[in-house]
């Protein structure tokens, strides 16, 4: 229940400012290093922010072959990222846990893929490639999730990644392995570099930005924002893995904590950047190759789990 | 379960030999052979530690700077001389071989459960459990991979294992003995690099399933 006092509906702002709009900085901030690292001096952190604004006063183009599903998909998909937004533990500092079941986060994120999907399928865009890659990454994801809850003993991610669970509190392995196998998959889930190249203007080559071709103006915006927020959200979940892998975040005040996983998240983001300029784009059909290793570390997480359970 | 930090240092460096399992291309296969190799030898050192045996000191030193550094830099060499990036072709598929080796992972824990005699003080079936799944790595590489510098590296695997064992087990050797081990293995890679540039010369291929073929 929320306690109506001044100090609750504070925190409940700082969190839905927070979750607002901190997905365009991270864009900003991925964008930068990785022109940072091409000795370029880049566009400034707030672009992303100045795109948006931009898209949202320019005149929509809609094909004439579409149906409703492809006006309502983009609207759609940001109204289901704002309830994960709300239920999945992405950061710290949640003012109330309203019960996050792992399958329900699993399965919404799951359903604005299926969104994504319709509305490419509804105006003629390529979509297979990016359901492939989701079925490949799907299991790691879910595995890693379910060791986690199975040592806690609970299906609620809420109280799983609460800093105050005391099965939870001497597994860094697991936490830390955990924490590796979702940045990986997540690294897959969001396009990012080794699965996709966000930039690449050759068709051939999109898996991502394949989908969304036919999307303009006010539409546009809302889809790149859904998708900030899908980096927002997937990022943040494995770097609070990563936070509880390490014992000081256990022993420490709310505050220091509600920062640490903002600029975790940050750090994260930054690493992406990383990646994306010291490696290339996999060829298509290694990319299981990559998509292993997430699944080998979701499959150790499991033995961890098996053997905490036996014991 | 609270992970001693030998153990838990035994578990990154088996599920970093898992990780070898995982690609084929020869280069990321030797810098996942250093970072498992670093943690044995950081094992080493912690059972050094423990035990305040101080050989065990010399033989942590030992193993990393011959196996960690020199033996990978070297068969990097060789790989650069014959001109070799990626296994042609392994006989399970790459991601396979690792689930396979994760699976085996869970085999190993539950047959170092079953060992008897490990049970004493100190309990080390964990650090029994990361040995097993390094052999069973090492022998899965030998056996799926058709590049023979990859038999190299499941060879080196397959001794880290046994070396892990003993380590975690009896808790060191003499001092002679581990030295001499070290330098047998220096001596078998060096001699196995001089092989590789013969095959490569004669045969124009490292692949080890067609070498049953005669040539001259």
């Amino acid at each position: 229940m929320i306690a109506i006092n001044t100090e609750a509906i504070l925190e409940t702002l700082a969190f839905v400012a927070t979750f607002l709009l901190l997905p365009p900085l991270l864009v900003g901030i991925i964008r930068k290093t990785k022109a940072r690292f091409q000795n370029r001096i880049g566009a400034p952190l707030l672009q992303p922010y100045f795109d948006l604004m931009k898209l949202m006063s320019k005149g929509e183009t809609i094909s004439k072959h579409t149906s409703w599903i492809f006006r309502s998909t983009a609207a759609i998909n940001v109204s289901l990222l704002i309830i994960l937004a709300f239920l999945a533990p992405w950061t710290s500092l949640r003012p109330f846990n309203l019960g996050a079941d792992l399958f329900l986060v699993i399965y919404l994120l799951a359903l604005t893929r299926f969104f994504t999907v319709l509305s490419a399928l509804d105006a003629g865009s390529a979509f297979g490639r990016e359901v492939t890659l989701a079925l490949l990454v799907e299991p790691a994801v879910i595995l890693c999730l379910a060791a986690i809850g199975s040592v806690s003993q609970t299906s609620d991610l809420g109280v799983a990644f609460s800093f105050n669970n005391v099965s939870l509190i001497n597994q860094p392995g697991l936490w830390f392995i955990a924490g590796c196998g979702l940045f990986l998959a997540s690294l897959v889930e969001l396009s990012r570099m080794p699965a996709d190249d966000p930039t690449t203007h050759l068709e051939l080559t999109m898996v991502h930005e394949a989908m969304i071709l036919e999307n303009s103006a006010a539409n546009l915006a809302l889809v790149e924002y859904s998708h900030f927020l899908k980096i927002l959200i997937l990022l943040g979940i494995s770097s609070q893995c990563l936070l509880h892998a390490i014992p000081f975040f256990w022993h420490t005040s709310q505050l220091i904590l509600a920062l640490a996983s903002i600029l975790s998240i940050m750090i994260l983001a930054a690493s992406i950047a990383i990646i994306e300029s010291v490696a290339v784009k996999l060829r298509w059909t290694k990319l299981p190759e990559f998509i292993a290793y997430s699944v080998a570390m979701s499959i150790f997480c499991v033995f961890i789990a098996l053997s905490k359970n036996l014991n | 379960m609270i992970l001693d930090t030998f153990e838990a240092l035994a578990m990154v460096s088996a599920i970093f030999a898992i990780l070898i399992l995982g690609t084929t291309h020869l280069r990321t296969n030797l810098s996942f052979y250093s970072l498992h190799t670093m943690a044995i030898a950081a094992v080493t050192a912690w059972i050094a530690n423990i035990t305040h045996e101080d050989h065990l000191y010399l033989v942590a030193a030992g193993v990393f700077i011959i196996k960690s550094w020199g033996i990978p830099w070297y068969l990097n060499s060789v790989i650069k001389k014959i001109n070799i990036g990626t296994d042609g072709g392994a006989f399970i598929a790459a991601p396979l071989s690792m689930h396979l080796g994760a699976l085996m992972l869970g085999l190993s824990f539950m047959i170092s459960q079953q060992i008897p005699g490990l049970i004493g003080e100190p309990d080390s079936r964990l650090g029994s459990t990361a040995a097993m799944s390094i052999l069973f790595t090492g022998v899965l590489l030998m056996l799926t991979r058709r590049a023979a510098i990859s038999q190299i590296v499941g060879f080196l695997v397959i001794e880290n294992g046994i070396y892990l064992f003993a380590v975690t087990q009896t808790h060191g050797m003499p001092l002679m003995i581990e030295m001499g081990l070290l330098l047998e293995v220096l001596v078998a890679v060096m001699v196995a690099g001089l092989l590789l540039f013969n095959i490569k010369k004669s045969f124009e291929h490292i692949d080890v399933s067609q070498l049953t073929e005669l040539k001259d």
